[in-house]
């Protein structure tokens, strides 16, 4: 019995000292983890000033310095990929799913995931440099189809943008219900760039999507909307040779902007448009399409559905686009091809395309995924 | 049964903003094993297996990526759309390897339902018995698994 009391005392002591030791790290974070201010310099000629102890994206972000991320810094899609020229450490366990062999040689490093403790020197591409934020009015919301809205954004300030056909922005979901702070999702734009005050998006609903459930149950006319951007690679390349577009469901945006800046600048190189859907009630602008084709005049329309239903009455293509594809291409000589939809698609598109003969450097794709 | 000192890590991994921004619990305030047992005992006493659900979710996927992103149908009177957002996540149970976030959407014409489930429900389902904490938008009953994917209980 004579134990207890000192049983009870060491259960005591111990949990004072853990209190204790508590304290001391809440009070050690608030004090001693304080960095301060840092530099990051960029491409060895400009330097921004930053709170430090904050996640390299977001601070960038603050300066108005735009790494495209689909994720909203959580770690989870791998896109904000810099490269540091300074010592930072280890990688992190969350970083390093993301990146390869080659890219630690070359200190690519996540910057959603690295911290900002000292002064550090990155590399970015130049082009980050013209991606810039958006103050945007929803001007027009269209039904395209029962589940894809087009979304048209009149620029507020700045009032213009310059981007190439094909790019995307990120757009920024505020706080709602779905989410307690804000996010970015990703979305090409469907406007050519010679709209330059005005941005078009073709949103396809996701279900429990943050973003696009906020699009189709909350965006009005009228409401504010902040995007940031260009980025992207997916662009037309600027040869003489037939272009394949190849798209299902929302990825006729970039193509439509590629077809509209085609017809603007006076490009008439043969180009054919396969677009997927399973019904008619999946199709759209496809009136617009068949208008193109009398004003472009080496452009082809191929619309096709995989599933018709009887009251479709549909007399156009049918099966999957790739065996769409497959039919109409003969071969891939002197062809290149621009494809816009789910990675299933891209997939199955592309090993089509590569067995006709077109070589994977030439077949260019915005992956959602 | 008792919470382990794993499984509390695990149960705080699956809280908000650590793997995704609303986390796996939901509004969910039990201890995980507790979660976990719950499930689990309804899944016993409707005579099936966590994998044999896993199994018939997986099934149901590979017939629906035939459809390129968009809906397919799928015998005798299913409709299913495999699609992709960008990026991958971590199993919160700490398996090796990320998770392609693929959405599938599961339509039963016959019963006029539908249900969608991700990769990750599959892995978490399959592997753990997860199917996620009350309240969380991601929750998925095995009550609407089992009557709209239609899954048939073992043979006693």
């Amino acid at each position: 019995m004579a134990a207890l009391p000192q049983l009870l005392i060491g259960i005591g002591a111990i949990s004072a000292v853990t209190t204790v030791l508590a304290i001391i790290m809440v009070i050690a974070d608030a004090t001693i983890a304080n960095y301060g201010e840092v530099t990051v310099k960029i491409n060895d000629d400009k330097e921004v000033t930053v709170t430090g102890g904050r996640p390299l994206l977001s601070s960038l972000m603050e300066e108005k310095i735009f790494i495209p991320s689909a994720c909203g810094g959580r770690g989870s899609c791998g896109l904000c990929k810099v490269k540091l020229t300074s010592d930072v450490g280890d990688y992190l366990p969350t970083e390093l799913p993301w990146i390869s062999d080659e890219e630690r040689t070359q200190n690519i490093r996540l910057s959603c995931q690295l911290k900002v403790k000292k002064d550090i020197a990155i590399q970015i591409p130049e082009e980050l440099f013209n991606v810039k934020e958006y103050v945007t009015e929803v001007a027009d919301v269209i039904d395209l189809t029962y589940d894809i809205k087009q979304v048209m954004l009149r620029l507020v300030e700045p009032k213009d943008i310059k981007y190439k056909a094909g790019q995307y922005i990120q757009f920024q979901v505020p706080e709602y219900e779905l989410t307690s702070e804000s996010v970015y999702r990703a979305y090409s734009m469907s406007s050519q760039p010679s709209r330059n005050n005005e941005v078009e998006l073709e949103i396809r609903l996701v279900p429990n999507g943050i973003c696009t459930t906020y699009v189709f149950e909350h965006l009005k006319v009228g409401d504010q909307v902040t995007i940031n951007g260009p980025y992207g690679d997916f662009h037309l390349r600027d040869t003489e040779v037939r272009a394949l577009f190849i798209a299902g469901g929302s990825g006729m945006a970039p193509i439509k902007s590629m077809l509209y800046d085609m017809l603007e600048k006076g490009i008439n190189r043969e180009c054919i448009y396969f677009f997927g859907a399973r019904s008619a009630r999946d199709l759209f602008l496809v009136k617009e399409m068949r208008e193109l084709e009398k004003k472009l005049p080496n452009f082809t329309f191929v619309p096709a559905l995989s599933q018709p239903l009887p009251e479709d009455d549909w007399k156009g293509e049918t099966g999957l686009i790739t065996e769409v594809l497959d039919r109409h291409v003969k071969s891939g000589e002197n062809t290149e091809a621009y494809l816009c939809g789910s990675p299933g698609m891209i997939d199955a598109s592309v090993a089509v395309l590569t067995k006709k003969g077109i070589p994977e450097e030439k077949i260019f794709y915005d992956k959602f995924a | 049964m008792k919470q382990t000192v794993q499984l509390r890590e695990i149960q705080e991994r699956m809280k908000p903003g650590v793997i995704t921004r609303d986390g796996f619990l939901g509004t969910d305030r039990r201890n995980l094993i507790d979660i976990l047992q719950e499930d689990d005992a309804e899944i016993k006493r409707r005579n099936l297996t966590h994998r044999g659900i896993a199994e018939r979710m997986m099934q149901l996927r590979e017939a629906g990526k035939r459809g390129l992103g968009e809906f397919i149908s799928v015998s005798p009177y299913f409709e299913v759309r495999v699609d992709s957002v960008r990026g991958k996540l971590p199993c919160p149970f700490k398996h090796p390897g990320l998770i392609r976030k693929t959405n599938v959407i599961v339509r039963n014409l016959e019963k006029n339902r539908e249900i969608t489930y991700t990769d990750m429900h599959i892995h978490m389902i399959g592997e753990h018995g997860f199917y996620e904490g009350k309240g969380s938008a991601f929750r998925l009953e095995v009550k609407d698994l089992v009557e709209v994917l239609e899954i048939i209980p073992l043979e006693e």
